[in-house]
């Protein structure tokens, strides 16, 4: 047979896959008619035939460059991409994560970095002995007045309107850094620095504040007492799981280096969701209860209950069970 | 990534669970950028559209708080999840990558999971690095042979373009005497493989080419075969190959008796004032056709 009589015949089979694709591309697969699915089947399958012998039908090269976009096209309305499954998510967020962080050295690493600096830049701030322009230094004159305004006044609630605002602020900005900070952690240095920044910055202005020639300091720990465990902890975690990735890079453990980078940013994946997940938790306390006139009682017994949340979310669900291999 | 031509034109090979190998044609950045630049416009476009529903909505109710904290959201859902969540849905496109035919795949061909599609989006930041350049992720893409940046480098994805609509079949020959002289040539000759690929390339471009260049090009092709044909050597290179073409592709050897017997005029161009009938008696061929050559 001739190249143009089979192309000819062919040419039929072609568009109407090609067609059907086209329909595919636009309707939610459980609409389409089951006659209709299978139809694109055989045609695809008809046409990869056609394709692997294209080679010994002489097809003309323009016609196997047609074929491969065709064939392609199929695949990719054959083999789609799965909706979101909420399952999974579940199951990801409440078993993998935990376990993921418990055993995870670089969320460890992270951890150590942020607390101990935090603490080592809160406690120098405090001391005044040592460094006595330390607080200063870091934190620069604007930002101090800027903190001793905002908490000039006592907390006795806002209007509730604003309070939704600024939960809405919260969740975009705070989630945001978060993100910007796993998202730097790929390439270590960028991490490790926002990381170290943000543990300096924090902790001297914790330190500051709790200075007692600071008279704003007892507002101040009254906000930021009831969402503190949770922020805190978000900021450690997207951190590590940046730097997990960005050591994964550098140490393949055998790997190419892209599989490696590959393997990881799988695993890595629910750390950062859990980081996705406190941060939002985080900025409704602090979009609501935070700036509420409750008591401080009220506020640290929101603290010590989300830290009691965290350390049953880490120790109990993410202690790790025998046959895992993390 | 089979051959050299591959690397050139910038094609990977995807084998699907058909066992069948097919090619796609990567996208660079300037296919990516004004798809990108497209959604950016959409996002901002959908945000301004929130804005002023909830806005109003905000003062028209007095839940303005309510209204801003929503606004907020729409911002973070639109600025970090718009790619992924439509990739997701969208079966690897967006609707900016849709419009530019592109679509984001695995690098082994399977399409794109949940997972991959946020991380990929989230990882932008760090491709727009620094101050929003792009410099981290252009120099990423030329450091690979997929044009990934780095976000698709650890999802393992990459961007294939998906053209819709693509000119299939063979070429059309207008010219009567490309059928004639496709008459004259030798029925036992056979057109290797390769031939017809060259042959097939050819036909496809010439149109874009002028007649002193056709000429050129075929040259180096036509020569020998006039020799090889016993043809007269000022016969137009550009006629040979396209008889040959049509020989190969086109003409069904029932049609061979039809024409040969509807010969009046010369299959050459007026410049070769040779008579083609002394030239077909001088070639054995013509005058026995076997008919069971297919």
């Amino acid at each position: 047979m001739k190249v143009a009589d089979l192309l000819e015949q062919r040419r039929k089979n072609w568009q109407e896959l090609e067609k059907l694709c086209e329909q595919t591309q636009t309707r939610r697969k459980k609409n389409m008619p089951p006659a209709m699915l299978s139809r694109f089947a055989s045609l695809y399958r008809a046409a990869c035939a056609d394709l692997a012998l294209a080679d010994s039908y002489q097809l003309p090269p323009n016609t196997v460059a047609y074929l491969h976009r065709l064939v392609g096209r199929a695949h990719n309305q054959l083999y789609r991409s799965r909706d979101f499954n909420y399952q999974a998510w579940g199951q990801m967020l409440l078993v993998d994560a935990p376990r993921r962080i418990f055993s995870d050295r670089c969320v460890q690493a992270s951890f150590v970095v942020f607390w101990g600096i935090f603490i080592l830049s809160a406690f120098i701030a405090y001391s005044n002995g040592m460094w006595p322009s330390y607080a200063e230094d870091i934190l620069g004159d604007n930002m101090i007045e800027q903190l001793e305004t905002s908490f000039a006044d006592p907390i006795n609630g806002r209007n509730p309107q604003a309070n939704f605002q600024m939960a809405g602020f919260y969740i975009q900005h705070n989630t945001s850094i978060g993100l910007k900070c796993f998202a730097g952690g790929i390439l270590v240095i960028p991490g490790l620095f926002v990381t170290v920044f943000n543990a300096a910055f924090l902790g001297a202005s914790f330190g500051y504040m709790a200075r007692p020639d600071i008279p704003e300091g007892q507002n101040f720990f009254h906000f930021v007492t009831a969402h503190g465990p949770f922020e805190l902890t978000a900021i450690v975690l997207s951190a590590g799981a940046g730097l997990r990735i960005g050591i994964s890079w550098l140490s393949t453990g055998g790997l190419t280096r892209e599989s490696s980078l590959r393997k990881t940013a799988e695993e890595a994946m629910p750390i950062m969701g859990a980081a996705i997940g406190l941060f939002f938790l985080a900025a409704l306390i602090e979009g609501f209860l935070s700036p509420s006139s409750a008591p401080y009682w009220v506020k640290a017994v929101v603290a010590m209950l989300s830290s009691g949340l965290l350390m049953f979310y880490f120790v109990v669900l993410g202690f790790p069970r025998r046959g895992d291999v993390f | 990534m089979a051959t050299k031509s591959a690397q050139i034109d910038s094609t990977v090979e995807i084998v699907t669970p058909e066992n069948i190998a097919f090619h796609y044609q990567v996208a660079g950045p300037f296919r990516r950028l004004p798809a990108f630049i497209l959604d950016l416009l959409i996002r901002s476009g959908v945000f301004t559209l929130f804005m002023i529903i909830l806005g109003l909505a905000g003062a028209l109710t007095n839940l303005s708080g309510i209204m801003g904290a929503g606004m907020m959201i729409v911002w973070f859902l639109l600025d970090w999840f718009y790619g992924g969540i439509f990739e997701t849905w969208m079966n690897g496109q967006t609707p900016g990558k849709w419009v530019l035919g592109i679509r984001v795949l695995s690098v082994d061909g399977q399409p794109i999971n949940g997972i991959q599609a946020i991380m990929r989006n989230i990882l932008r930041t760090l491709d727009m690095m620094p101050v929003g350049t792009c410099m981290l992720g252009l120099v990423a893409m030329t450091l690979n042979q997929r044009f990934q940046r780095i976000g698709d480098i650890v999802c393992g994805t990459n961007v294939v373009v998906e053209e819709r609509k693509w000119l299939t079949g063979v070429a059309k020959m207008d010219d009567a005497r490309v059928a004639q002289l496709a008459n004259y040539i030798p029925a036992d000759y056979r057109v290797s493989r390769t031939l017809a690929k060259t042959l097939a390339a050819y036909v496809d471009r010439r149109r874009f080419f002028s007649i002193p260049r056709r000429r050129e090009v075929s040259r180096h092709l036509a020569e020998p075969l006039l020799v090889q044909f016993g043809f007269p050597l000022d016969t137009s290179y550009d006629l040979l190959l396209c008889a040959l073409y049509y020989r190969t592709f086109v003409a069904d050897r029932s049609d061979d008796e039809r024409i040969t017997t509807e010969i009046n005029t010369s299959p050459f161009s007026p410049t070769t004032p040779t008579n083609v009938a002394a030239q077909a008696s001088a070639n054995p061929f013509d005058i026995v056709q076997p008919q069971s050559g297919k």
